[in-house]
């Protein structure tokens, strides 16, 4: 639409295309002062020129303006909104989630991996409770599906890590409104239990059906947040006489994850092993299941033993940073290093006590 | 195969555990030894992974209410010969059991495709146990998978992919079975000595495990690591006691025996000394110190 075919004056319309106003569009979202400035004329004038531009543009628009050409399509404006407003999956640890930008992104594929006993099934575990953790705690009020394939789920450590979760949300909430009433927190580990989906597969053919089957589950379930599998390697390391296969169906499962992830606007977890890959005349550590299925992941944290502490490592991500930071496996689930806690905990009693002093001197 | 069938909702409050037969380690193991996953006893020859086996085999018979599984076990040995006196003087010891012996299966194993090939067969033995025994199969026992893979790969790339498929294999089928029967699966591993070496793995809660003074590792490497879902360390130490009586100093050693946590999904980095008697491996409380004197074997 033109705007010389708008009914204007012919020093505005002249105004107009000379200041590269030329359709109707690039009128839609610009301010009266705005154009008032660019054309040199009063403020009610400009208003005047956009009523009769919003009036005749309306009705004759044929691509309106948000919807795409190429169904699916958005402008990169859109998905940087899309994604400076999506919630991230905290990890309980407050230098994992400064890593990685706030937590575990939705919609986007994680792989994790480590050696065995470094805490990969407890991050599983923390995060499908933390997921759960209601809105007005920081949450994404989410239910969990947890797909394990070696049987590491055990229900006992689940309900350790949820009442731990119950009780620090108990201990936030008496801090923030100290001189409120305390609000109880109204949730038991059985709830948390309760809204974890939990499939238990125990071969290769069993995984493929249940990750096919994921996208009409979730379609019935639409509070899943998140999608962990436990670990997705396991029955894919069998000798396979067909290795061709082998790729072909680790790149399919790949795709439905991703697909599940952006369609669903959830995170989907990947555990995965190591193993030792012969490279440069040494043997390496390397995440299991070879360099093909490397490239299917959006990000990967490796989980690595330091000196006496375990770390977590951004290898692979292409929002976030490379980066290390430590963390640490309690009784509570995964928690920071307990150095760094004992001094962000001192620090918080130091400056409570600090206000308290100033507050009672006020009185 | 219907996925949504594999779906397991709501979750069980608790799983299901098999008593070790003494309190101490009980609590040390949160229970005992759980049901639908593989744990793993890792110790060099003559620390007591068969004793502990053994005993096993005896608890499992308990009642649910004891901690037992009310079941038989199944007893898959690679090292030969079967203990069966020992097996006995644990029997005597447990008079609650009625003809204990009946209700443990026991067959050899001579290779990792034997092994193999059993498991896929062992199906119908799970459904219909034979009829001298009364209960059903809850309990396996391999002792040890090390022996069945020391001898016949060769330390070439090939032979250890091919070594590795099988770990692979055999976890996933012994993983599948306990997942559709409930069972208990133990399986106990040899160690090796471990070089010094700066670049070395660190598997589980230490960077290395030491027994008899030396510095040690669990054998079949990274690949069979990946398989287990609990390991647990046997040690022991030769320590020097020095009995002050009146002039005379006498020193002796005394044997010490740990066992401790290596890496689980539901156990804290723990450890807990036992010593073996006549009656089985008992678990070992620091403050009852005069007694270890007298019980051990």
């Amino acid at each position: 639409m033109e705007v010389s075919s708008l009914p204007i004056s012919a020093s505005h319309r002249a105004k107009l295309i000379s200041a590269g106003y030329i359709s109707i569009s690039s009128l839609s979202s610009i301010s009266p002062a705005h154009l008032a400035r660019d054309l040199g004329i009063s403020e009610n004038e400009a208003t005047g020129i956009l009523k009769v531009a919003s009036q005749r543009g309306g009705p004759e628009r044929t691509i309106p303006s948000h919807h795409s050409i190429v169904d699916g399509a958005q402008t990169a404006w859109d998905m940087l909104h899309e994604e400076e407003s999506c919630r991230r999956i905290t990890t309980s640890c407050a230098d994992l989630d400064d890593i990685l930008g706030g937590g575990i992104s939705c919609k986007e594929v994680t792989e994790i991996g480590g050696v065995p006993g470094i805490g990969k099934t407890q991050l599983g575990i923390q995060l499908a409770i933390n997921v759960q953790i209601p809105l007005e705690y920081g949450g994404l009020a989410g239910k969990a599906v947890y797909i394990d394939t070696e049987g590491s789920f055990m229900v006992e450590r689940v309900q350790q890590v949820a009442e731990a979760c119950i009780k620090d949300m108990q201990e936030y909430d008496s801090f923030l409104r100290k001189d409120l009433p305390a609000r109880q927190v109204n949730l038991q580990a059985n709830d948390f239990l309760a809204n974890i989906y939990y499939f238990r597969i125990c071969s290769y053919t069993e995984q493929i059906a249940v990750i096919n089957y994921l996208e009409k589950f979730i379609s019935e379930h639409k509070d899943i947040k998140v999608v962990i599998v436990d670990s997705i390697t396991f029955h894919f390391r069998q000798d396979f006489d067909d290795m061709a296969l082998r790729t072909r169906l680790l790149g399919g499962m790949a795709l439905k994850l991703m697909k599940l992830a952006k369609k669903f606007t959830l995170a989907v977890i990947l555990l995965n092993q190591v193993t030792t890959k012969y490279s440069g005349g040494s043997f390496q550590l390397t995440l299991a299941l070879g360099d093909s299925w490397s490239h299917a992941c959006t990000n990967r944290i490796i989980l690595y033993w330091n000196g006496n502490g375990r770390y977590a490592h951004i290898d692979k991500s292409p929002s976030i940073r490379s980066a290390s930071a430590p963390y640490a496996v309690t009784g509570r689930g995964i928690r920071n290093l307990a150095s760094n806690c004992k001094r962000v905990k001192l620090i918080l009693r130091a400056r409570l006590a600090h206000d308290e002093h100033i507050c009672r001197s006020l009185i | 195969m219907n996925p949504a069938a594999l779906l397991q909702h709501p979750l069980p409050t608790r799983t299901t555990k098999c008593t070790t037969g003494c309190p101490i380690l009980d609590s040390f193991l949160h229970g005992g030894i759980p049901c639908n996953s593989i744990t793993e006893i890792v110790a060099e020859s003559g620390c007591g992974k068969t004793q502990i086996s053994l005993q096993l085999l005896l608890s499992a018979q308990l009642p649910t209410s004891l901690g037992g599984l009310s079941a038989s076990s199944l007893y898959l040995h690679s090292e030969f010969p079967f203990p069966f006196r020992r097996l006995h003087q644990l029997a005597l010891s447990n008079p609650t059991l009625q003809n204990p012996l009946d209700n443990i299966l026991i067959h050899p194993l001579h290779s990792a495709d034997h092994l193999l090939d059993l498991l896929s067969r062992l199906d119908p033995l799970l459904v219909h146990p034979p009829p001298q025994t009364r209960l059903p199969i809850k309990l396996i026992v391999i002792d040890s998978i090390a022996a069945l893979f020391r001898s016949e790969f060769d330390n070439n790339p090939s032979d250890l992919k091919r070594r590795s498929g099988l770990f692979f294999k055999i976890s996933s089928k012994l993983k599948a079975q306990a997942m559709r029967f409930g069972l208990a699966a133990v399986v106990t591993n040899q160690v090796t000595d471990s070089v010094d070496s700066s670049d070395g793995l660190r598997i589980g809660n230490s960077w290395f495990l030491y027994s008899s003074g030396r510095r040690v590792c669990a054998a079949l490497g990274l690949s069979w690591a990946n398989c287990v879902n609990t390991r647990l360390f046997l040690s022991r130490d030769e320590e020097n006691v020095k009995d002050d009586d009146g002039d005379i100093v006498n020193t002796r050693t005394r044997t010490r025996r740990f066992i401790s946590v290596v890496f689980a999904p539901h156990l804290p980095h723990s450890s807990c000394e036992f010593f073996i008697a006549k009656e089985g491996v008992l678990g070992f409380d620091s403050c009852n110190d005069f007694h270890l004197e007298n019980r051990e074997l």
